[in-house]
């Protein structure tokens, strides 16, 4: 319990004296949402969280480059790191930046685009939308603990971070994609929708199955060889996503129970 | 060596004894005696020669007698960590991997924990026969599942697929299904199980001797000669027929079998002697195979006559032919199913992730090429392992058979036998006024020519108080000249015995052991007398004097580097390792086969033991100026 109360009672202080803190960002949350006590939220830009969204505590969400906006029933789990906080900006960004130079980008386009939102000048333009960008979460997302979540990342619905996975900025995840644990997405890399990156780093990739697919070739030959009819055609591998989203739907509602929602004051 | 300063290695003394050769032990114990008959001026040469190959061996003797190097390349294979080694009590020897046989005493599945009998092993190729899976894209576990809730299947019924909780991997992927949550690799084997036999089970020997009588009804002749055109011929008519039929491929499997089997009733076919138990244990027929090579070299003409007496045997010997059927296991590669696989390959959809990685398709059918053919991996099962001595066969590691239980019947570990040898280094003494705390050195950084202080504690867990004598080579072998004493080279290590009987024997020496050890930044390393001992462990003090770098001169002026020297510096010269003879002398309780008559001086039927090994100390790195 010692090591968990030091981060809540600076959040506490920066929270509360706001003038001397990180600004506090300006947070528009739906009521049915459930935000743990000691989520972070800093920055200038607008912080939107949806319906049905459980914040674990701890979780992180730095606007100063651009609003963030998470969509209806996501979980965001404890220290994810949702924006880039205003003092590790230039870091993780110098840090972020090799990895995605080695990636196939060129690498002048992306540091040139990178450094426009993260200097000073960007945050007295809030009309110059261009430079400002949104960190989107779409719906029923789950990301891990530890995650972080570059600005400009577009997240789309339904899909999974794992624990310790870096989104850089820019990148977008299709929908029903998984993220593995340890993984990295690099800036404006994409991952399209239904596919699994695994491994370790930038990963390997695996499309899920969608639709219903034919059955194994080895089962194919096995049927014709033995003269029996080919198994009954395997149901659409799309329900093995309804049921994971009907668990995860499960699992909000238990961690609504669980986690004490915040004060009236953080609810707007 | 990978390991961090300072380490203890111990010597295996298998590695000098490779094999125990009676006859040069006899040369050995006569060769004292010869030197004295040596005249210089002997005539006779065989004598001279003989006694040459005595001093030999007698020399080889006297190696054993040597040094032990650690830097020597075959000290590389004798050299463990006090706990890898184990202890035979019979043969009262050290012994290390390479002096012991294993012995499997159960499989067992790693997921489910359950025993495979030895009968089994093989059937089910090495791995699980239940329920458990790999995922075949990333290898993680895969877990039965229900999809019942989704489909609206009452509970129960549903359908079952394995899914990889990691990467998402389902059944479903490459269209599978299963009817049942239990014995799923039953399931998956019925499913992609394609011989035609009508049993299930490919390795039911019934159904597939059946298929080979059926398919091998042209293998009768004793000479294809005259016949071969004409059974080409309908041979291929007869594949034209089934590919107008279009009877599809045999699976990998199933195709290995059936050339398999065609194989083997080929070649007990053709071989003279049908009834050798060569061929019918294993499908090789030496005789039959020998008798046509030897037909072949009797019918060239310069080996006729050396040959010559085979030449009466003229009958043709039957010929094997090749598969011709796909019911024999023949495929016919068509041009169109590379072209189909190279589009596939190149299609938008399947591009680099919808092809299956090299890794991916070690354990599976040869035919795989992509993602989505692949098939989920029974789990590989597990041994648990007897250890015996090699010279002896008495078991030193017994493991429990049950796979839950990670207890052991027998387990001699060398530990518990000899006594544990650790080494730190002793915290420098104030250089100089300026640094008043004593220092531990860097052991990393030895600087040469410097006198260092290591402790070398030995411990000894035996019930047994043991006498020690260490003995170390004044100078470390190498090139690296490096001096070393051991200010105490005898003492005693008290017995392992019960902590607390000790502690309420002297109640009153915890005291007089504490200013000790308090008054211990003090004290001054002194030979002949042992640096500190507790209850079943001693420390003496060994002083390390580092010697300098080939191709470093410590002479002021030349510093020339001989580059031939830099380059053996490379190869971890500067490691600081002593070799440490250990002679251990202890009374033990004589066992029952061991009281002998002559012993009986010994009193309460102690027998006197002893044991010697080399150890290596690997104190540290000699820093380069």
């Amino acid at each position: 319990m010692s090591t968990l109360k030091p981060p809540s009672l600076q959040h506490r202080s920066s929270s509360s004296h706001t003038s001397t803190g990180p600004p506090k960002a300006p947070l528009k949350v739906d009521p049915s949402a459930t935000i743990a006590d000691t989520a972070v939220f800093q920055g200038t830009y607008p912080v939107t969280i949806g319906a049905g969204t459980i914040v674990h505590p701890r979780a992180k969400f730095y606007s100063f480059e651009g609003p963030i906006s998470i969509g209806d029933g996501c979980i965001i789990s404890e220290k994810a790191v949702i924006g880039a906080a205003p003092g590790t900006s230039s870091s993780s960004s110098t840090s972020s930046r090799p990895s995605p130079s080695s990636s196939t980008r060129p690498s002048p386009t992306s540091s040139s685009m990178d450094l426009a939102p993260s200097s000073s000048l960007s945050r007295g333009h809030d009309s110059n939308s261009t430079t400002t960008p949104t960190t989107r979460i779409s719906y029923f997302v789950t990301i891990g603990p530890h995650s972080t979540i570059l600005p400009g990342a577009n997240i789309h619905s339904a899909a999974t971070i794992e624990s310790l996975v870096t989104i850089n900025r820019h990148a977008d995840v299709g929908a029903h994609s998984k993220i593995c644990s340890g993984c990295q997405v690099p800036v404006h890399g994409i991952v399209p929708e239904w596919t699994v990156v695994w491994g370790s780093e930038v990963g390997q990739r695996r499309k899920r199955a969608r639709t219903a697919r034919d059955p194994a070739p080895a089962v194919v030959v096995a049927a014709h060889v033995t003269q029996s009819p080919v198994p009954a055609p395997a149901p659409e591998g799309k329900i093995i996503e309804d049921a994971r989203l009907m668990v995860l739907q499960k699992e909000r509602e238990v961690l609504a129970r669980m986690i004490v929602p915040a004060g009236a004051s953080k609810r707007k | 060596m990978s390991r961090p300063f300072p380490y203890t290695f111990i010597s295996c003394p298998c590695a000098d004894t490779p094999v125990p050769d009676p006859a040069r032990k006899r040369r050995s114990r006569e060769s004292p005696r010869k030197p004295t008959a040596e005249p210089p001026t002997d005539p006779d040469h065989h004598k001279s020669n003989t006694q040459q190959a005595d001093e030999v061996g007698q020399s080889d003797e006297e190696d054993d007698e040597q040094t032990f190097d650690p830097r020597s390349p075959r000290s590389n294979f004798s050299l463990y960590p006090p706990e890898q080694l184990l202890y035979c009590e019979d043969c009262h020897q050290i012994k290390c991997p390479r002096c012991i046989t294993e012995e499997i005493v159960s499989w067992y599945c790693p997921n489910c924990l359950f025993e495979t009998p030895s009968s089994m092993v093989r059937s089910d190729g090495g791995r699980c026969g239940r329920n458990c899976f790999n995922c075949p894209i990333c290898t993680a576990p895969l877990t039965v599942s229900t999809i019942e809730s989704v489909t609206g299947n009452a509970s129960g019924h549903g359908p079952w697929v394995l899914s990889c909780g990691y990467c998402m991997w389902t059944t479903l992927d490459i269209g599978i299904k299963f009817d049942k949550p239990t014995n799923i690799r039953a399931q998956l084997q019925k499913m992609t199980d394609s011989s035609p036999a009508t049993g299930y089970d490919a390795r039911s020997r019934q159904g597939s001797r059946a298929f080979a009588d059926l398919k091998s009804p042209l293998s009768n002749f004793a000479s294809i000669d005259e016949q071969s055109a004409a059974t080409e011929r309908e041979a291929e008519r007869e594949v034209s027929n089934e590919d107008a039929s279009s009877i599809p491929q045999l699976g990998a499997e199933a195709r290995f079998a059936a050339l398999k089997n065609f194989y083997r009733t080929q070649i007990s076919e053709t071989s003279n002697s049908p009834n050798d138990p060569l061929s019918s244990e294993f499908g090789f027929s030496s005789p039959g195979a020998l008798n046509r090579l030897m037909s072949l070299y009797a019918s060239s003409s310069r080996l006729s006559g050396l040959y010559g007496g085979n030449k009466k045997q003229k009958s043709k010997p039957p010929v094997m032919r090749e598969a011709l059927t796909a019911a024999e296991g023949l495929r016919i590669g068509s041009g169109d199913s590379d072209t189909a696989i190279i589009e596939r390959i190149a299609s938008a959809e399947c591009g680099w992730d919808g092809v299956a990685s090299m890794s991916q398709r070690t354990d599976q059918s040869p035919d795989v090429r992509f993602v989505d053919e692949l098939l989920p991996l029974p789990a590989l099962l597990r041994t648990k392992r007897a250890k015996r001595c090699r010279s002896c066969k008495h078991i030193l590691v017994k493991p429990e058979t049950k796979p839950q239980s990670t207890r052991f019947r027998i387990r001699l570990i060398a530990l518990s036998y000899i006594p544990l040898p650790t080494l730190r280094p002793l915290a420098q003494p104030a250089m100089s006024p300026v640094t008043p705390t004593a220092s531990t050195p860097d052991l990393n950084a030895l600087s040469p020519l410097r006198t260092y202080h290591v402790l070398l504690t030995l411990k000894n867990h035996m019930f047994d108080p043991v006498r020690i004598t260490l003995a170390t080579p004044s100078v470390t072998p190498g090139s690296v000249a490096t001096k070393v004493t051991v200010l105490c080279p005898q003492f005693e290590i008290g017995a392992n015995s019960d902590v607390w009987v000790e502690a309420l024997q002297n109640a009153t020496a915890p005291l007089s052991d504490r200013i000790s050890s308090m008054r211990g930044g003090e004290k001054v390393p002194e030979a002949g007398k042992v640096w500190e001992k507790g209850r079943n462990w001693t420390t003496v003090v060994l002083e390390v004097v580092p010697g300098t770098l080939p191709g470093m001169n410590t002479e002021d002026g030349e510093t020339e580097v001989d580059p031939g020297k830099a380059l053996t510096l490379q190869n971890d010269e500067d490691i600081l390792e002593i070799p440490v003879f250990v002679h251990m002398e202890w009374d033990a309780e004589a066992q029952l086969e061991q009281q002998n008559v002559g012993k009986a001086s010994k009193p309460d039927d102690l027998v006197a033991r002893e044991l010697a090994y080399w150890m290596v100390l690997g104190v540290g790195r000699i820093q380069p100026y």
